[in-house]
């Protein structure tokens, strides 16, 4: 302990506000859970535009998902908050720039996933279930999605998992997420190990809690 | 709401007076990219070995990716940038914590990479190896590692494309990398739209670039299999 002699640790930093970095992390999650939905809704439609075999649908589709692959979501943060802001003149809340890009982000990654399901599922499927009198809807909903998810779902969680990490820097936006709340008591109370090292520990925390699900999915869903 | 898009005159023409900031900036992210990676490459080698080892130390293994998997790098930096350094008494300047961060980071997801590609070799070639007289050591050398660098480069070079991007997140710290000399652009012309956009498109060409060259890799690599 010799070598530590210059800081003194005081944990009461993190133990008397555990409830704040809670309610920090719930901010965290939220964003994260709203941006990845948003993603799997804008990923959907891409991959069924990048499927349908139309150029004008499809060559879009390929570009915008290069793009949102290519740019760092810091950039794409910013992008979205200042430049988006400035040049259209709508006004974003911080809480909306972030769930935008982690959108803008995910869905990059949703489509590729999307269009993989799909395309795994063999055309035979689709036209025995027509042979036997099932409409194009039904078919869809009884034979094709339901194959087609047992492939997306593992998937689709990791980029959840992907998303819960990219959240963390709407601190940097001033959304009073738990990172914020570690800086700003970093500031006043110069305490940087504990507080960054709570929110760390909470981080992990979440993620191996969401990455030990997708994987237990992951299993289930491969029987059968 | 009236006049959207209207109401806003672009000015690109402050691009191009910030050639010379893009530049630096450009090249203090080139550098940390490639340190980075090549760090990461060497420690994720050293981990994964690590942890397929037996026993208690594979265990330790286990955990550092487990870990360094689940962290976010804008956590992890400002930890090691201010919550270490502070604790310990250590004196980071930004890009040292930047390279710092993105190495462990990255070598977790690198050492996965490793790992995956050494157990696609098939056991019978150790055996053959081992029973041919060479060594535990001799074998991995000459054996099954560069079977297994084969699979794991284009994997390998994947992961670079990431550690491009998040190494935006340095300038959040101070290291005058890209993204900070952008912010910097943007507070001293009030244009962010063109900067952002301009910066956007950097960080993807080199994304793009480094994507084909994994590509390409790919299939020379695999050509023999062909």
């Amino acid at each position: 302990m010799i070598f530590l002699a210059g800081y003194q640790f005081d944990w009461r930093v993190v133990t008397d506000r555990w409830h704040l970095f809670v309610a920090g992390a719930w901010v965290d999650l939220w964003v994260a859970i709203i941006g990845f939905a948003l993603a799997c809704g804008i990923g959907l439609i891409n991959a069924l535009l990048r499927t349908s075999g139309v150029p004008i649908f499809s060559i879009p589709s390929f570009l915008y998902v290069q793009v949102m692959r290519g740019v760092p979501l810091y950039v794409l943060l910013l992008w979205v908050y200042f430049g988006i802001a400035n040049i259209t003149g709508l006004t974003f809340t911080s809480f909306q720039a972030i769930v935008i890009a982690l959108a803008l982000t995910g869905s990059g990654y949703t489509t590729e996933i999307f269009r993989a399901g799909l395309g795994a599922i063999d055309r035979g499927q689709m036209e025995a279930a027509r042979s036997i009198g099932l409409s194009r809807v039904r078919t869809y909903g009884h034979v094709i999605l339901p194959q087609a998810l047992r492939i997306v779902v593992p998937p689709l969680g990791n980029t959840f998992v992907g998303l819960l990490k990219g959240a963390t820097i709407m601190a940097v936006i001033a959304v009073p997420d738990m990172v914020f709340l570690a800086n700003e008591l970093n500031v006043t109370l110069f305490t940087p190990f504990e507080v960054f090292a709570a929110v760390a520990a909470i981080l992990i925390v979440m993620v191996l809690f969401f990455s030990a699900v997708v994987y237990l999915l992951e299993r289930r869903l491969r029987i059968g | 709401m009236s006049g959207i898009f209207l109401t806003y005159s672009y000015d690109w023409s402050v691009i191009p007076k910030s050639i010379a900031f893009f530049e630096r900036g450009l090249g203090v992210t080139v550098r940390i990219a490639i340190l980075s990676v090549l760090f990461s490459l060497v420690l994720g080698l050293v981990v994964a070995l690590v942890r397929m080892a037996p026993g208690p130390i594979g265990l330790i293994g286990f955990f550092y990716v487990q870990v360094f998997r689940a962290l976010s790098l804008y956590v992890y930096i400002l930890f090691v940038y201010f919550g270490i350094a502070a604790a310990f008494k250590l004196d980071f300047d930004p890009i040292t914590a930047g390279v710092l961060s993105l190495t462990l980071l990255n070598s977790a997801y690198m050492a996965e990479i490793y790992r995956s590609a050494i157990q696609a070799i098939e056991p019978g070639q150790r055996e053959a190896a081992r029973s041919l007289g060479l060594g535990t050591i001799g074998t991995f050398v000459n054996v099954t590692f560069p079977q297994a660098w084969r699979i794991a480069v284009p994997s390998l070079v994947n992961q670079f494309t990431d550690i491009i991007k998040d190494s935006s997140v340095v300038a959040l710290i101070g290291a005058p990398d890209l993204m900070y000399i952008t912010t910097e652009r943007v507070s001293f012309y009030q244009r962010p739209f063109e900067f952002y956009t301009t910066v956007a498109g950097i960080y993807f060409v080199m994304v793009v670039i480094v994507a084909q060259l994994a590509w390409r890799l790919e299939k020379r690599l695999r050509r023999h299999l062909a």
